[in-house]
């Protein structure tokens, strides 16, 4: 048996004999696991509302009576953004969206109805998912039962006992990170049950699971690296005890929340009424429907007139209104995209700021790998967003073709008391509707979203590695 | 007063005690600042309002006065509403980055419109925000842990505690280094606060409540530093214990709170108000319209005696559809609101007996930045709303044209306290 195992050992012995220790670890088993469960029974509950709502919302659709197709344009449709299954272990971003989204013609709505609105005060102390333990918590318990594997030996004068007996310095701190890396490994396991009960589950990708299982892997390593490094460097265990609970509140609650207010104030977001506004001028300067003499509609319709050959637009084939619809929907959609698409963009600016935070803190490093790799970060809710709108620009078109093909213009324009009746098209059309069916991301997706997080918590433990291999050379030097 | 000065001496000659304390005011500092700008952010917002909004009004002022019609303008006029944010907002963001403070409304169904968000980035939420509430919750008790976890056993390990219990008037000695740092602590918290807050112009009255909440709540992690010193551990184990109860305290307790109050009192989904109202509203068009404006008078007998539909479309009845499908709605949104108000009301419950959630659940209140003010602001949104209907229908229920000029007539919102 090697000396690293020996030391190993004693110091595991040495931590069972602590009651406080076994006390702490046992409570962090506890949360942990009080953590899966209650995840894994959100994510199951919001899953089966949001599936009922959707089927709710598809019957409610597909239950429409005869009815004029620009009528269903504006009673519009329904979609939830489903929740992955890693959402369990770290549902992100999942709460603070809205996860409902009313999709009609020209208009595109705000995903309403996330849980951050809907939820008591204690929402913003943070969320207990095994994803918040592992990152936050699991920490704090290495800290305090690393704290002193080093700076006790020094302080105690034990340390060159072990020297002269012929222990190298290198195999004193082999051992101890033996002994918190099995401290480590413990406080860890219980999350990675629940991902097995995740994996499970239908749809579970390896590939980004066992990414995140990596990335853990490594944050817990340097967190346990960090402390023996501490406790190394500094001489008495107290400032040692210190020094890492300093680091940690710094580097686990400070700049997480730093980083994203800086990245806010560097790149402003439009708010929603100058977007609003701003679409409006720019759909005016396209084309005004409203006025009858606006030069692009006038070309429109010139155009149309001429592709079928005819003066009037009452000789047209098609019913000239829902043609125009048709263009107006192009038009105002293209807006749409533009300036979603800008805000996205500096969505992703402000998320790329923060992620260059992971270089100062390895916290927000593990949790946007995390996120990425459960696909519950910004680029999740995008992914859903996106096919929302890909969705609704589809079906609001179906429907103006509906109204060029299946409504006459004489009837769309008559005001006759049987007019109404004439304008509607059969509700057999609403069944033969696509339903919204969001597509998952595939595993391969999510893992290399999650790579730029995994390379920096790498980073991390390569360089605090490197240090600590440096403060191990000096171990016990007087100074 | 030379003792309390000699104590200040010895206690500022420790290099950890100075380090804490100036890293608690400039953190103090730098959340203030965070703070203050987003509230000038968002003012800034509020301010830009009536320059967009002429332009956006005065376009649809241009074709509607072509037709002159009272429906056309209530369709494609919409108003704004804002919440300025509370003197003390700065302090405590609270909601204020999730919930919309700006939001257009025109006169149809308020239910479609009123739960709307604004844009945010989610992610940046999520963590929450760096503002004073957060350094004085979750960090002035960290900064309390690290100047009082060695108060009694700093001194035991250093052999002078038998000592310095044996001198006559020992426990003044001990109320002066306590109540020393106590004051320190406070100060780099409460000095930078009151010169912002005063800056910011909040009511003496709130500041007082503020600086009084500060203290209480230091003192409150001052007990608990005690309560650990009594068992007469090393300082070692006394600062791990406290982190431990900060921990718990802070972030494990809260967490576990929010998993039980949302499992134990389930809110109805607000998206089935949205999906029952659009059902209410849609139907209107499969019934015979003189259903739907008998519905419409019998609760609004003011408009009764308006002239009978044409057999043209008429805003009134399209109006007063969507009026009808609000009100069918009606109860569902009182029992929404009513599960927010009651999770609300269990989280600053916990608050009585959780320090750290009860000085949160205080701040925001009166920074108006919690769920209570938001619900102020919807509550002010559908007054006007009811405004802008009442000043639509007295032209659409009447036949009266709706010219340029009207335009400049209609509501505007804060022109009344209630909105």
């Amino acid at each position: 048996m090697s000396a690293a195992t020996l030391i190993a050992r004693d110091e595991l012995r040495l931590l069972r004999r602590n009651r406080v220790a076994v006390i702490a670890v046992a409570l962090l088993v506890l949360l942990t696991l009080t953590a899966v469960a209650t995840s894994w029974a959100h994510r199951r509950g919001i899953e089966a509302l949001r599936e009922r709502q959707q089927h709710g919302a598809e019957a409610a659709f597909e239950a429409q009576p005869d009815r004029h197709p620009h009528r269903v344009v504006h009673y519009g449709t329904f979609v939830f953004r489903p929740l992955g299954p890693l959402a369990a272990f770290d549902p992100g971003v999942d709460a603070f969206t809205g996860n409902s989204m009313f999709l009609e013609g020209h208009r595109q709505n705000s995903a309403n109805f996330g849980d951050v609105r809907q939820s008591s005060l204690l929402v913003r102390f943070g969320q207990l998912t095994p994803a918040f333990v592992l990152q936050v918590v699991a920490p704090l318990l290495l800290i305090f039962l690393g704290y002193g594997a080093l700076a006790r030996e020094r302080e105690r004068g034990t340390l060159g006992l072990l020297m002269l007996q012929g222990v190298s310095r290198g195999s004193l701190v082999r051992g101890k990170f033996l002994a918190l890396g099995a401290v480590a490994t413990i406080a860890g396991l219980p999350a990675m049950l629940g991902f097995v009960a995740v994996a499970g589950q239908p749809g579970a990708p390896a590939l980004p699971m066992a990414v995140i299982a990596a990335g853990y892997l490594a944050y817990l390593a340097v967190w346990v690296v960090v402390v023996l490094l501490v406790s190394a460097l500094v001489r008495r265990s107290r400032d040692a005890l210190l020094a890492l609970v300093a680091i940690w509140a710094v580097t686990a609650v400070l700049l997480p929340r730093v980083a994203p207010d800086v990245a806010g104030a560097a790149v402003p977001l439009r708010n929603r009424f100058q977007t609003d506004v701003a679409v409006a001028r720019d759909l005016r300067r396209m084309g005004d429907s409203h006025n009858p003499d606006d030069p692009h509609y006038a070309k429109f319709k010139r155009d149309v007139l001429a592709r079928y050959g005819v003066a009037r637009v009452e000789d047209l084939p098609v019913n000239f209104k829902g043609v125009q619809s048709v263009e107006s929907e192009r038009l105002s959609s293209e807006l749409f995209d533009r300036y979603s698409g800008e805000s996205y963009r500096d969505q992703e600016r402000q998320i790329a700021l923060v992620g260059a935070a992971g270089v100062v803190s390895p916290t927000v490093a593990i949790r946007s790998l995390s996120m990425a790799a459960a696909g519950t970060d910004f680029a999740g809710h995008r992914r859903f967003l996106d096919q929302a709108e890909r969705y609704r620009y589809a079906l609001v078109q179906r429907l103006n073709r509906m109204q060029a093909d299946d409504v006459s213009y004489a009837d769309d324009t008559a005001v006759d008391a049987g007019a109404d009746r004439r304008k509607r098209v059969s509700a057999t059309n609403w069944q033969a509707m696509p339903d919204f069916a969001f597509a998952a991301p595939t595993g391969a997706v999510l893992a290399r979203a999650a790579l730029p997080g995994l390379g920096i918590v790498m980073g991390w433990l390569a360089v605090v590695v490197l240090l600590l291999t440096l403060a191990t050379r000096r171990l016990g030097e007087t100074r | 007063m030379t003792l309390l000065a000699h104590e200040l001496r010895l206690l500022l000659r420790q290099r950890l005690t100075v380090a804490a304390l100036a890293l608690l005011s400039a953190l103090t500092v730098a959340s203030l600042g965070a703070g203050l700008a987003e509230v000038a952010r968002q003012r800034a917002a509020i301010a830009a309002i009536p320059a967009a909004q002429a332009e956006d009004i005065g376009a649809v002022a241009g074709f509607v006065d072509a037709t002159k019609d009272a429906g056309s303008a209530a369709y494609y006029s919409f108003h704004p509403t804002w919440d300025a944010p509370a003197p003390l907002a700065f302090a405590a963001l609270g909601m204020r980055d999730v919930s919309p403070y700006i939001m257009r409304v025109r006169a149809l169904g308020l239910e479609a419109q009123v739960w709307d968000g604004d844009t945010f980035n989610p992610e940046l939420a999520l963590p929450g925000r760096f503002d004073f509430a957060f350094v004085l919750v979750f960090l002035a008790p960290l900064f309390t842990i690290a100047l009082f976890h060695d108060l009694h056993s700093g001194e035991r390990e250093a052999g002078r505690e038998r000592t310095l219990n044996a001198l006559p008037g020992s426990s003044a000695l001990w109320r002066r280094r306590t109540g020393l740092r106590l004051l320190l602590l406070w100060a780099a918290l409460a000095l930078p606060f009151v010169i912002a807050a005063a800056v910011e112009g909040v009511a003496v009255g709130t500041i007082l409540l503020v600086v009084l909440l500060i203290a209480a709540y230091l003192l409150f992690w001052t007990e608990q530093a005690a309560l650990v010193s009594r068992l007469r551990w090393s300082s070692v184990a006394n600062a791990a214990t406290l982190a431990a109860a900060w921990l718990v305290l802070v972030l494990v307790i809260p967490t576990l709170a929010n998993v039980g109050i949302n499992a134990a009192l389930p809110v109805n989904q607000g998206a089935e108000i949205a999906m029952a109202q659009r059902e209410a509203v849609n139907r209107a068009w499969d019934v015979p319209r003189e259903d739907t404006m008998r519905r419409f008078y019998a609760h609004h007998p003011e408009w009764a005696d308006s002239a009978p539909l044409g057999p043209a479309f008429h805003y009134k009845w399209y109006l007063a559809f969507h009026q009808n499908g609000d009100e069918s709605v009606a109860d569902r949104v009182r029992a929404y609101r009513g599960g927010l108000e009651a999770r609300d009301a269990a989280g600053r419950a916990l608050g009585w007996v959780l320090p750290s959630v009860g000085v949160q659940g205080l701040l925001t209140r009166l920074a108006r930045t919690d769920l209570q003010a938001q619900l102020a602001y919807q509550d002010r949104i559908r007054a006007f709303h009811q405004r802008l209907r009442t000043f639509y229908y007295g032209y659409l229920f009447r036949d009266r044209p709706f010219a340029k000029a009207d335009f400049a007539r209609a509501p505007r919102f804060g022109d009344r306290p209630d909105g």
